[in-house]
């Protein structure tokens, strides 16, 4: 080392050395971006297939932001997301909803949780609690509610819970303004 | 000019990212809470540092001193770029549990700490030794404050799903301050404390 170090070299080295990452950043986005955009078709599939297992396509409706499942054709019910604050940053939450208001399932998309106390919102022995309750009175125990919390990840719960209540009494009201 | 095994075999113990050299402690502090994490986060620096190493001693020649470190800091970052990106639409099985760590990797100094202090001033082949030697090193010293972290923190130790031991009395109520960030300072200060006093350091 210790050489090239005058005049114009160094940067046109450092020019040459960015030109030639962002040929390959170019490339490499233009063959992956069908892939990922495919792969996350996929995910939201398999998730919303967690929900109802019986469904084999959805469609996404753009206005109201709810995925419409279906199965051979036949209305299944809906799919929506729901984002609550949780400790450690946004809870992404897909939520599938009966007609009648009561919970089909719940998923975490993503979060960001403490992983060993709040990041249990994945699992699925806290994802069951929440199925056949009401959507809309949806509340945790200690506030009278059903829903148990985790044992130390009050906050992370509580997010959970505030963020489908919240979603869900605002896309049953869109369903009473729309029919 | 070391040897290829003394490239290799320094970065395990007498020269370890983590214990000894002290580099790229922030993601290990961040992920080190289960043993699954450590897996992962390590599987990503190997294949990260590897390249990183490579291409850098591969160009050493040509890299002016004055702009090394940014020289570095594009490799690095286009690396990790390409890597998330491929992974993602080729492989999304993987890149679900990789993902978090891969953008860790940027802000993981032992890459550009090993691109700047070994992989600019020596051959190909030592640089890949280096690599493959510092993965390791960072392997098991992740996998120990995991190890620490997730025993004391969850009262139970599962590896990819698969329950291996419950600690009695701490099950009910897990000791959940080593899963926090403090919890992470503990434990990798009372493991530098002990390697300190087993004399290991590498100035000898």
């Amino acid at each position: 080392m210790g050489k090239g170090n005058g005049g114009l070299y160094p940067i046109l080295f450092l020019t040459a050395v960015v030109l030639i990452s962002v040929i390959a950043l170019t490339v490499t986005n233009g063959i992956t971006e069908e892939p990922i955009a495919e792969g996350r078709r996929q995910a939201i599939m398999e998730m919303l297939q967690t929900l109802f297992p019986k469904m084999d396509d959805f469609s996404f409706d753009e206005q109201s932001e709810r995925y419409s499942v279906t199965a051979g054709g036949a209305s299944l019910g809906q799919a929506f997301m729901a984002q609550g604050v949780g400790y450690g940053g946004p809870i992404d939450i897909l939520v599938g909803l009966e007609p009648d208001n009561t919970l089909r399932g719940i998923q975490i998309v993503s979060q960001k949780e403490t992983p060993g106390l709040g990041a249990k919102i994945t699992e699925t022995a806290f994802l069951d609690r929440f199925v056949g309750a009401d959507g809309r009175t949806l509340a945790l125990a200690k506030d009278g509610g059903t829903i148990d919390a985790i044992t130390g990840a009050t906050i992370s719960s509580s997010a959970v819970v505030e963020a489908i209540k919240a979603a869900v009494l605002e896309q049953s009201g869109n369903n009473e303004g729309g029919e | 000019m070391q040897s290829f095994k003394d490239s290799f075999v320094s970065g395990i113990m007498r020269a370890n990212p983590t214990f000894i050299l002290l580099l790229g402690l922030c993601p290990t502090l961040a992920v080190s809470t289960s043993l699954d994490n450590a897996v992962g986060m390590t599987a990503a620096v190997l294949f990260v540092l590897l390249l990183a190493n490579i291409i850098v001693s591969s160009i050493r020649r040509f890299i002016p001193d004055r702009v090394r470190i940014p020289t570095f800091i594009v490799i690095i970052a286009t690396l990790v770029t390409l890597v998330d990106l491929m992974l993602q639409g080729f492989v999304p099985e993987l890149s679900k549990s990789l993902g978090m760590y891969i953008p860790l990797i940027v802000v993981n100094c032992i890459i550009l700490g090993r691109a700047e202090a070994f992989a600019s001033k020596n051959r190909v082949v030592h640089s890949i030794a280096d690599a493959l030697g510092m993965a390791i090193g960072f392997g098991w010293a992740i996998f120990i404050v995991s190890l620490i972290r997730q025993l004391l923190g969850s009262g139970s130790l599962e590896f990819f799903g698969v329950h291996l031991f419950t600690v009695p009395g701490l099950e009910e109520n897990p000791a959940a301050i080593f899963l926090l960030p403090m919890g992470a300072f503990f434990v990798i200060g009372m493991l530098l404390a002990l390697f300190r006093w087993m004399g290991v350091s590498e100035s000898e």
